[in-house]
């Protein structure tokens, strides 16, 4: 009985990954794939492992850990991934409606410059 | 808090270091799984030394709060976060499996209130695994969110909307 729970958690976890690499797929461009991926992954990682916690209870500290690291880093990556792809420029899709970052680059009044963390200076970024 | 000349020079212990070890150690305890007072000791070692150097050399550390308001506003928030995630998995499993994705993305301005860089992150964060948006940059105060569908460009409704439900328990946590 208590297995048949833990596979039911871990079939709901797979459904959402499998739903993440769908989106991958399926998405527009590299930030709502970026979207996709995060959110799903993180749900779907955490119903396995909370489904192998009903497999193996000596294990439920550890798991929690490592739902715990996946928490907090799996935003983190998404966070560097579509940083580092706006910062090389890459296309948005054509139905995108704003872009409140670019506005703020242009003006360059209300940001204060930060130097080096911004990713050098302005002119080297339009060689993409 | 010590608003004088001497902040730069940490005292000892350093202010924010006792909690950061008991952090620690409950990690160290949950990863090894067993009562043992041969771990129990050597971790106890091990994760002073690491508070200390972290404690020490960075501020981030200093601000958390550890009172029972803070408890209760962490369980808050941890109930609001999870009820948020599967929204934002479930909002995201519509769109992936409809026929035609028909969305209108846009990169939008979120002002935030939390001061401290480790209450920031939290927002970040959280912000990245709630319906529909992911964080793309942070500068002073304002969060750049790639919002998968755009209903507002106006900074206090996105705010709103966004980090609002957050922010509040966030802000009593963190500071």
């Amino acid at each position: 009985m208590i297995e048949l729970i833990g596979s039911l958690f871990i079939l709901a976890g797979a459904v959402f990954l499998f739903s993440a690499g769908l989106g991958l797929l399926r998405m527009p461009d590299a930030y709502t794939r970026i979207q996709a991926g995060t959110k799903a992954t993180t749900l779907g990682n955490m119903l396995v492992l909370a489904g192998l916690a009903f497999y193996h209870p000596g294990w439920i500290f550890k798991l929690i850990l490592v739902i715990y690291f996946v928490l907090m880093t799996n935003p983190v990556s998404s966070h560097a991934l579509s940083r580092a792809a706006y910062r090389i420029r890459t296309p948005m899709t054509s139905a995108t409606m704003a872009d409140a970052l670019a506005e703020d680059d242009a003006g360059g009044d209300g940001a204060p410059p930060e130097g080096s963390a911004r990713g050098g200076p302005p002119g080297e970024r339009t060689g993409r | 808090m010590p608003v004088n000349g001497q902040e730069n020079r940490p005292g000892f212990p350093p202010q924010g270091m006792v909690s950061l070890w008991v952090v620690l150690f409950v990690v160290w305890m949950a990863a090894n799984s067993t009562p043992a007072i041969e771990v129990a000791l050597l971790g106890a070692a091990v994760t002073f030394a690491l508070a200390y150097a972290f404690a020490a050399s960075s501020e981030a550390w200093r601000r958390i709060r550890w009172t029972p308001a803070g408890f209760y506003h962490f369980l808050a928030y941890t109930g609001t976060f999870l009820v948020e995630l599967v929204k934002a998995n479930l909002a995201m499993m519509r769109i992936v499996y409809s026929p035609r994705i028909d969305i209108r993305p846009g990169i939008v301005r979120v002002r935030t209130r939390l001061r401290s860089p480790i209450g920031r992150l939290a927002l970040a964060n959280t912000i990245a695994l709630t319906p529909g948006s992911l964080v793309l940059d942070l500068k002073d105060d304002v969060l750049y969110i790639h919002w998968i569908d755009v209903r507002s460009t106006d900074v206090e409704v996105v705010s709103a909307a966004m980090a609002g439900s957050f922010e509040e328990h966030l802000e009593q946590i963190f500071g």
